[in-house]
């Protein structure tokens, strides 16, 4: 049998260990458009913040994919799969015949219908290349404007203010961080950088961009004018790399629809990662949650259903966390709270600025921590609550950390060998 | 393989084992550099040390965006490289059981490793508290030990006795 996974990263890695788990004698082949073995895309900011070495971002030598007995083919573009053939046409002519395939083909940074946009002076922050072009750029006094306020764009603006850049955060929404804060938490976190030394716009528009004979680019916004930068990084937001087989689409949505298998609706193709819409752990219609514990879980149980072992996924549930002008920044679930829930806000515990849970019934559904790292740990201990949609012990009990309970219930998943999330 | 064994009722809180473990980690004895955490409960007269169990199916270690998490093939100890961690604190968000801490000074995280195969903590426990043994035998001795401190815990919230 030849199993063939296109993509290198967290999905198609962990597929290709879960099923190699499972399969040591079936044919692998790895399939990557870029020519260098797998890379920590989430960790391109910490290298730009000189955290991390251009070394420190590589997850996997070429002896991991020798010792796992797979054909890599790097630097090889898929333009095509042909279901009926069951081949990918590879960008060089070749064509590469497939049993079963795994698409693991990731994201791509969305491009915001703001007219300029592609001139030179425009960068994102995604790829290897996008890191050591930004890397060369980010010179003390150079000026940079970030359009967008997620995760990667915080992250670069931080890295740019670390290395000295004057740094200008332009959000379109009305508070930053949109899609991993409340308002509440939104607010301390922009006070946060203003503290730092950036100039943040929310709730505005930017209408064009232009790049100058001189190499300036001048980006023109609603309200507060014209601004002129050595370079703009647009980091908007992703979309799924989902164009190579549009028979498994459906008509109107971004994102390969899959079900709890991690199967498409094509016969023997499988997808995982940032470029599925999967079942999600509150049930309801499947979401894109394009996050790296969620391309892990997911490639893990398209590895082992590749192998046929016939797992099914529980559903994804949305979990951030990073560091950020000096505070740690974690969220989980659903945070913002509807008619009916109960939510717990706290805003000194130990350190933590900022706590925020959110319940339904007694049950945790989602929640915030902003500051001390310990946050990220509490967060941790709920998240089995929220995925598993389990009471809560009453909170202070749990907030000191005596869910025996929980406890009890985690031991058991030494002997049992259930994933402890 | 071997994990650290954790018997509620035996154990006094003296928090030797705290002291051990920051030792070892920071060569101080600041508590809070510890990996192994003693809860204590006035109220109940309950204490629970509380470190990493070495999961089988460690999500920390199968999330961590560097690679930098990985099972000493020798002690089967799920272990922190912190020259190759990032410090991003997946792993303080993946662990159910808040194990895994920050170490602030040096940006990484940190969590037990057995230190090598010879548990400091278990070295210094004065009550016979934490032991060094099998996981499976480990695992039938907790949930026993673990149900009984449980019911009792639930008696004394309800002020029975």
């Amino acid at each position: 049998m030849q199993v063939t996974i296109v993509g290198n990263s967290a999905a198609a890695l962990s597929a290709l260990e879960g099923f190699r788990e499972r399969d040591q004698t079936a044919s692998v082949t790895l399939v990557s458009a870029e020519p260098v073995p797998a890379y920590s895309r989430v960790l391109l900011p910490y290298y730009l913040r000189r955290r991390l070495s251009y070394e420190g971002l590589f997850i996997r030598q070429m002896s991991d994919y020798a010792r796992l007995r797979v054909a890599t083919e790097f630097g090889a573009r898929v333009e095509r799969v042909d279901p009926a053939t069951c081949e990918l046409e590879l960008a060089d002519g070749r064509r590469l015949g497939f049993d079963r395939l795994l698409l693991a083909t990731g994201s791509s940074p969305a491009r915001p219908p703001i007219p300029g946009l592609d001139g030179p002076g425009i960068h994102t922050l995604w790829t290897l290349d996008d890191a050591t072009r930004l890397d060369s750029l980010f010179r003390e006094g150079a000026r940079v404007m970030v359009l967008g306020s997620g995760f990667v764009a915080l992250q670069a603006a931080w890295a740019a203010r670390q290395r000295g850049l004057q740094v200008i955060v332009v959000e379109l929404l009305d508070q930053i961080l949109p899609r991993v804060l409340d308002a509440a938490a939104a607010r301390i976190l922009h006070e946060q950088l203003l503290a730092y030394g950036v100039d943040v716009r929310t709730g505005t528009r930017t209408d064009g961009v232009e790049t100058d004979h001189d190499g300036k680019v001048r980006v023109s916004t609603d309200g507060t004018g014209a601004f002129a930068v050595d370079a703009v990084i647009v980091a908007t937001g992703a979309r799924p790399n989902d164009g190579l087989l549009p028979e498994c689409l459906e008509p109107g949505k971004p994102g390969i629809p899959v079900a709890d298998t991690m199967e498409t609706s094509v016969d023997g193709v499988f997808a995982a990662g940032d470029v599925t819409r999967g079942p999600t752990s509150a049930g309801g219609p499947r979401e894109i949650h394009a996050l790296w514990p969620t391309a892990v879980e997911q490639g893990r149980v398209a590895g082992a259903n590749l192998a046929e072992a016939g797992v099914a996924y529980a559903g994804s549930l949305s979990m951030n966390v990073t560091e950020m002008f000096g505070l740690t920044v974690a969220s989980l679930g659903r945070f913002v709270e509807d008619d009916g829930d109960d939510v717990f806000e706290s805003r000194d515990l130990a350190g933590i600025r900022y706590l925020k849970l959110v319940s339904r019934a007694g049950v945790p559904v989602g929640a915030i921590s902003l500051g001390d790292p310990e946050g990220a740990a509490l967060l941790g201990r709920l998240r089995p609550f929220v995925r598993q949609r389990r009471l809560l012990p009453d909170l202070p009990t749990f907030l000191e950390g005596r869910d025996l309970g929980q406890r009890l219930v985690g031991r058991g998943a030494i002997k049992e060998k259930t994933p402890c999330a | 393989m071997r994990i650290v064994a954790v018997d509620p009722d035996s154990c006094v809180a003296c928090r030797n084992c705290e002291y051990a473990c920051a030792f070892r980690q920071s060569g101080d004895f600041d508590r809070r550099a510890s990996h192994i955490r003693v809860n204590f409960y006035a109220e109940e007269r309950a204490c629970v040390p509380l470190t990493c169990m070495h999961c089988d199916d460690a999500w920390c270690l199968e999330v961590c965006p560097a690679a930098a998490i990985s099972r000493d093939p020798e002690t089967g100890a799920v272990q922190i490289d912190a020259a190759r961690c990032a410090g991003c604190k997946m792993c303080l968000l993946a662990c159910p059981f808040g194990n895994v801490h920050f170490d602030r000074t040096q940006g990484v995280s940190g969590k037990c490793d057995l230190c090598g195969g010879d548990p400091m903590c278990v070295r210094s426990c004065i009550s016979g508290a934490l032991r060094y043994i099998e996981a499976d035998e480990a695992v039938d001795l907790r949930r026993e030990v673990l149900d009984a401190s449980l019911r009792r815990l639930l008696h004394l919230d309800k002020g029975e006795k």
